[in-house]
Parts: structure tokens; C-alpha cells; sequence
């Protein structure tokens, strides 16, 4: 597999230090005169950025967290006059606001060739036919791998709303070569293909690259003898720059993070101490050459695990494990991250008042996740007209679709229903 | 080739220096940009150890410099070229060029300096014209020549300019940028500080910008002449609403 960026891939160590330090400090110099949430928040806690002397220093930095990118909605954490950026791109977040990350055109740049490196490591050339199939809520990492894949020149299909056998028949029709999507995705296009009687013989496919949810190694192994075709992931959190951020290379053992433009920590979540080599903990990001949103000490909420060993594959850029679990209450449905607390406050929308009880069932179907909303049946909803009750059910599908880009089906249900599960209101019932 | 970590400095009580790290690889030239006293000959100075306190570390080809005494530092293989050329005007051309291999005299390579003076002379023809004249005499494009001449003179393995590009017609202007250049391709490493970004961003491989003596940005130097902030404040446009402030808008 050809590497992309290869004098940046294989940096030598004290090399690569350097330049991390370097953009370190200018990034801090940056994010602290121009930024007023960092200015605060540094003043406040008596540090100044000239006190990071070495890449090590960064643990003495407060973090960010998604409830800070949301208290700063939509434009507060942005480093760079608005004119100068070039692409808003809005993702759901996590807490009452959504997130706002902004490119300037040296991000877009930087992101293109992020996401060239992910894709070219896990196989993808310039003769490629490359087909995307993500849902609506992942539709910026969708226009990030376009941008990535037409960098390397392939000729690509972007995303879009054909049903799922469309895609296949697509899939065969065009020659694609290579495939870009969810694991589950992946699974339920191979769960139709089989009712269509189509064979992964008379497909010209020779890679498939996901993001969005981490990949098992069984998903791996299905997908790869199912469709004759290597399977890597990449990894990006949708308010940190791009989907490939970190990415496997065809060694497929740990995900290489992109180091010259991120600095990468394994923190404990508990105390937010840095994490033995080997042991599992939060994924922490600090953004080294972001002109637009810059973050500093940004926690994922994502839990893995870093790997020290050298890769055989040649580059020297870090390692991490997949992502092996959320931190909280973070649920990931078809790569979307999703908080309760964001349906509940969509329920209070659409009902006005105080929300309902209700729970969050996911299960799976056609190796799809799949979305129930239990909503508490109250004397309120009896005494009103039918029809009111189903314009409410269907606004809130509305909103729910709209607002986290799922589809999710709601059901009424009895109080006692609900009581059987020992989860308080907003909890999740996780039949995947 | 050269590397410097967390640099600082002071002038008197004033900070001219926070926490600046660079790297020169070898090969390359890199320049440093910014306003008036933005910090970028002080850099310079600290480099050549002309600022005794500074504080850091500065390496060259893995080997620690700072603390060295100037001639020390200039053994090691580091030439200044200074602001405003600062030739010594009542010598003459030969002599000034003689003068930038001091320390080679003393360790008896006159062969070798004898070469080197006919390579410069290839790189200047113009300097082999004037040989006997007074150098005081000599146009500023040429002061300039000779200023760079006479510091190659001393064999340095890396070369720092300061404003190379100084008080010099635009014509002259890019014919030294295009001397620089070729100084690069015969293999030398060159640390550049210029006001003129446009001129020195269009030979340099990277970039270093400097604002109140820290850096705010680097980059390759293609990356920063597209920059809206370069663009803005070094590049000459609409200066005035470049930072007004803090906030986005």
C-alpha cells in the first residue's frame, strides 16, 4: 500500500517531537490572544502558554470538553476572523447546542490530506472507483472522504439517499472498487446482497474502509471472506478535523494517529491522569496546525487504548487500539453520536412542557442499529384527540431525524412497561 | 541542522523572546517574518551569541551553541550576515572578503581560501570587477554581495541573513533573493529574517511568523502566502482591520 505523505509518515522520532513542539506553541499563542474561552480560561487558572516547554508540558493545560464547545455555540471557539473561514460544517455534539467546526482553507487542505493518508494506507489509488454510503447524521466525514479520495485523484461516488439494494446494484454496475462506510453498514449491504442473489464474485470491490463505529475483528473477518477484500478503519471524532485522523495501515493492529497535526493522550477518566502504556482510557486531542477551532486538550469521550511498539509497516506516527467504549452516556447508533439528554430535549420541544418518561431501546435488524423511543403513555395524551397525539409522534420523528440525522421509530407505552426496566427515564436499553 | 528550543530573551526588562522554538533542516532556507520588533534578529543575535542571556536551547548538528562565545559559535560554522550590510567601507572589496576568513587564516588554508574566493566570485561576478575598489564605494546591491561573500568566506555550515533585502531598489531586491537561491542550490542552509515576506516567502521553503516575540504561525511557504492572516499583515492587504480584537468577527 502506498504511503501518502511519506517524509511525514516515517518522521524520525526527535524529528517529529520538534515539529509537535513548535506547533504547540504557536497554536497556544494563537488560541490564547484569539480566542476568548481559552484566554479566560488559561488567565483564569494562571497559566500561560509560554509555560509548555516540551510536549510533555500539555498535561499542566485544562481540558475542553463537548459541553464547552456547546457553551461556545455557534462561532465562540473559533481562532480566525469569520471571513476568513470557508466551510461551517455543524455537527449534532452531544449537549443542548450542537457543535459548529469551522475550516479555513488551509484546514480544508490539511483535512484532504489527513484523509488521503487513511484512505491510501488502506488501499485506495488513483484508478479507484470509490462508492461512499453513509446515513445523513454522518454526512460531513461523507463530504471529508469525497475531498480525501478526489485528492488522491480516484473517481468517487459521494453519498447519497438510494436504497440499499440501488447501492449494490451501483456497486456492481459501476465497477466500484472500493467501498466507504459504516461496519454495519457493511454487514446489512451484505445481509441484502444475499436476498438478491448477488455474488461478491461479480463484484470488482478489493477494499472496504469504515468509519463511524469501531470495527471487531469478527466484522473484519465476515466482511473480509464475504466480500474477497481487506477491511481497515479510521477513526475521527466529528468536531475534530476529519474521519481518518487515526487509521489503520494493512498491518490492521492499532490505528495510526496523525501526530504532525494532532497530539494524541490516553488519559483516566477519572482522574485525567495519563494512562499507562497498555491501559485503556479516554482519547485526548490536542489540534496542532487547526487555524479555524483549534482545541486544546479535547476529551472524545472515546475510550482506547495506546500502543507503544513500533508498527512494521514503517511509519512512525503513533499507535491507539479501536475504540473499544464511550465514556458516559454517549451512544454511538450507525456512527452517530448521540446523548440521551439530546432526545429528551427534543421531547421537551415537541411536547412544550416537561418531557415524558421515556427510554431508549436499540436493537439491531439486518445488522443495522435500529432506534426505539418508549415514551410513557399519560392521562394528558388519552384526553386529547388521536390525531394530536399521532402529529405530536410524528414531529418528534421529524425532529429526531432532523436534529441527529436518525431515523427513529417512537412507541407508546404503559407506565408498568417501562417500570419492569430498572433504567431511570432517559436510560438506554441496548439489545444490540 | 540547526534547532532551537523555547528560546528566550530580554532587553533590559523587556521580553523580546517568549518561548520560541524553530528548526533549520539542511538544505533549506527558512525565514522568519514579522513586523518591527517582533523579535526575528533577536532570534538571529541569540544564534550567533551575541545575547550572552539569552535562555534555551539552540543546537546545531546536535551539539549545543549557546554559551559559546560569537567566534566560537562562527567556528562551528555559523555566519551572520548583519542588517544594513555593515561592510567595512574604507577597505577594499578583496580585503573586506579576506577579512570574513579571519579565523581560517590563523589555521594556515590559504589553498582553500583561495578557492573559495574564486567561487564566490563565479556566485558574484560583479565582486571580481571591483576587486581594488573601496568598498564604501559600492552600490547597496553590491554592499550586499559582498556582505554575503564576505560571510561565506568564513565556510559556514548554516548562513543567517538579516535583511538582506534592506534600503535596495526592487530590481536589486530580486537579484539578491535570486543569489540566495542559487547559494541554496550549491548546498547551503540559510535562517533569513526579512520584512519583505513576498520577496523572501518566494524562495524559502518555510516559514516562521513571529508577533511581540512569539510564534504564531509556521508553515511551508507556499501554505503561509496563501494565509488570509499573512496575506493581511504581511503581504500588504487591508492592514488596518488585520486583529482588531478578539473575536471571530
Amino acid at each position: 500500500m502506498k504511503v501518502w505523505n511519506g517524509e511525514n509518515e516515517h518522521m524520525v522520532k526527535e524529528d517529529l517531537e520538534q515539529v509537535q513542539l513548535e506547533r504547540l506553541q504557536s497554536t497556544l499563542n494563537r488560541a490564547y490572544k484569539n480566542v476568548e474561552f481559552y484566554g479566560r480560561q488559561f488567565d483564569s487558572l494562571g497559566i500561560h502558554p509560554n509555560a509548555v516547554s516540551s510536549i510533555r508540558d500539555i498535561t499542566n493545560l485544562p481540558f475542553t470538553t463537548r459541553k464547552d464547545l456547546s457553551d461556545n455555540y455557534p462561532y465562540g471557539l473559533f481562532a480566525v476572523p469569520l471571513r476568513d473561514i470557508v466551510r461551517i460544517s455543524p455537527s449534532a455534539g452531544t449537549a443542548v447546542k450542537p457543535v459548529v467546526v469551522g475550516y479555513t482553507k488551509g484546514d480544508l487542505k490539511v483535512r484532504d490530506t489527513i484523509t488521503a493518508r487513511f484512505l491510501s494506507a488502506g488501499g485506495v489509488i488513483d484508478t479507484d472507483i470509490v462508492q461512499i454510503c453513509l446515513n445523513p447524521g454522518l454526512s460531513a466525514w461523507g463530504r471529508a472522504l469525497k475531498e480525501g479520495a478526489e485528492n488522491i485523484g480516484a473517481s468517487v461516488m459521494p453519498m447519497s439517499h438510494m436504497s440499499t439494494s440501488k447501492q449494490l446494484m451501483a456497486m456492481e454496475d459501476y465497477r466500484t472498487s472500493v467501498l466507504l462506510t459504516t461496519p454495519s453498514y457493511a454487514m446489512h449491504m451484505l445481509g441484502v446482497m444475499e436476498t438478491m442473489d448477488t455474488d461478491a464474485k461479480g463484484l470488482a470491490l478489493k477494499a472496504i474502509l469504515v468509519v463511524g463505529e469501531p470495527l471487531t475483528q469478527e466484522t473484519r473477518g465476515v466482511l473480509e471472506a464475504a466480500f474477497h477484500v481487506d477491511v481497515t478503519a479510521g477513526y475521527g471524532p466529528s468536531d475534530v478535523m476529519g474521519p481518518g485522523i487515526a487509521f489503520e495501515c494493512h498491518e490492521k493492529e492499532g490505528l495510526h494517529i496523525c501526530e504532525d497535526h494532532l497530539l494524541l493522550e490516553i488519559i483516566d477518566v477519572g482522574s485525567g491522569d495519563t494512562c499507562a502504556p497498555g491501559r485503556a482510557g479516554e482519547v485526548v486531542l490536542t489540534t496542532l496546525t487547526a487555524r479555524a477551532f483549534p482545541l486544546i486538550r479535547f476529551r472524545t469521550g472515546d475510550l482506547a487504548t495506546a500502543i507503544s511498539e513500533p508498527c512494521p509497516c514503517g511509519r512512525t506516527l503513533a499507535r491507539m487500539t479501536g475504540i473499544t467504549g464511550h465514556t458516559g452516556e454517549v451512544l454511538t447508533i450507525r456512527g452517530v453520536k448521540v446523548h440521551s439528554a439530546q432526545i429528551e430535549r427534543i421531547l421537551e420541544g415537541v411536547s412544550g412542557a416537561l418531557s415524558p418518561r421515556f427510554l431508549v431501546h436499540l436493537y439491531k435488524e439486518k445488522h443495522l442499529d435500529m432506534v426505539e423511543i418508549w415514551l410513557e403513555m399519560t392521562d394528558t395524551m388519552f384526553s386529547d384527540e388521536v390525531k394530536v397525539v399521532e402529529h405530536a409522534l410524528e414531529r418528534l420523528r421529524q425532529q429526531m431525524f432532523q436534529m441527529l440525522g436518525l431515523e427513529a421509530t417512537i412507541k407508546l407505552m404503559e407506565a408498568s412497561t417501562l417500570d419492569r426496566y430498572a433504567v431511570p427515564s432517559g436510560g438506554v436499553i441496548d439489545d444490540r | 541542522m540547526l534547532r532551537i528550543r523555547n528560546l528566550h530573551a530580554y532587553y533590559g526588562r523587556i521580553r523580546a523572546l517568549d518561548n520560541v522554538s524553530l528548526h533549520v533542516r539542511a538544505g533549506e532556507i527558512v525565514c522568519l517574518i514579522g513586523a518591527n520588533g517582533a523579535g526575528k534578529t533577536t532570534i538571529l543575535n541569540a544564534i550567533s551569541g551575541l545575547i550572552p542571556r539569552a535562555q534555551g536551547e539552540i543546537s546545531l548538528e546536535n551539539g549545543r551553541i549557546n554559551g559559546l562565545a560569537p567566534e566560537k559559535i562562527v567556528g562551528a560554522g555559523i555566519s551572520q550576515v548583519p542588517e544594513g550590510r555593515q561592510i567595512f567601507g574604507p577597505l577594499t572589496v578583496l580585503e573586506n572578503l579576506q577579512l570574513g576568513a579571519y579565523l581560517r587564516f590563523r589555521n594556515k588554508e590559504k589553498g582553500a581560501i583561495e578557492q573559495d574566493l574564486e567561487r564566490i566570485f563565479q556566485l558574484f561576478p560583479r565582486l571580481k570587477e571591483r576587486l581594488t575598489q573601496i568598498a564604501g564605494t559600492l552600490s547597496g546591491g553590491e554592499q550586499q554581495m559582498l556582505a554575503i561573500g564576505r560571510a561565506i568566506m568564513a565556510r559556514p555550515k548554516l548562513l543567517l541573513l538579516d535583511e538582506p533585502s534592506m534600503g535596495l531598489a526592487p530590481l536589486v531586491v530580486s537579484d539578491i533573493m535570486n543569489t540566495i537561491s542559487a547559494l541554496r542550490d550549491r548546498g547551503m542552509t540559510i535562517l533569513m529574517v526579512e520584512q519583505n515576506a513576498r520577496a523572501s516567502l518566494g524562495i524559502s521553503d518555510r516559514g516562521y511568523v513571529l508577533e511581540t516575540g512569539r510564534v504564531v504561525l509556521q508553515g511551508s511557504s507556499e501554505e503561509l502566502l496563501n494565509d488570509s492572516d499573512v496575506k493581511r499583515a504581511y503581504l500588504g492587504k487591508d492592514y488596518k482591520t488585520f486583529w482588531e480584537g478578539r473575536g471571530p468577527v
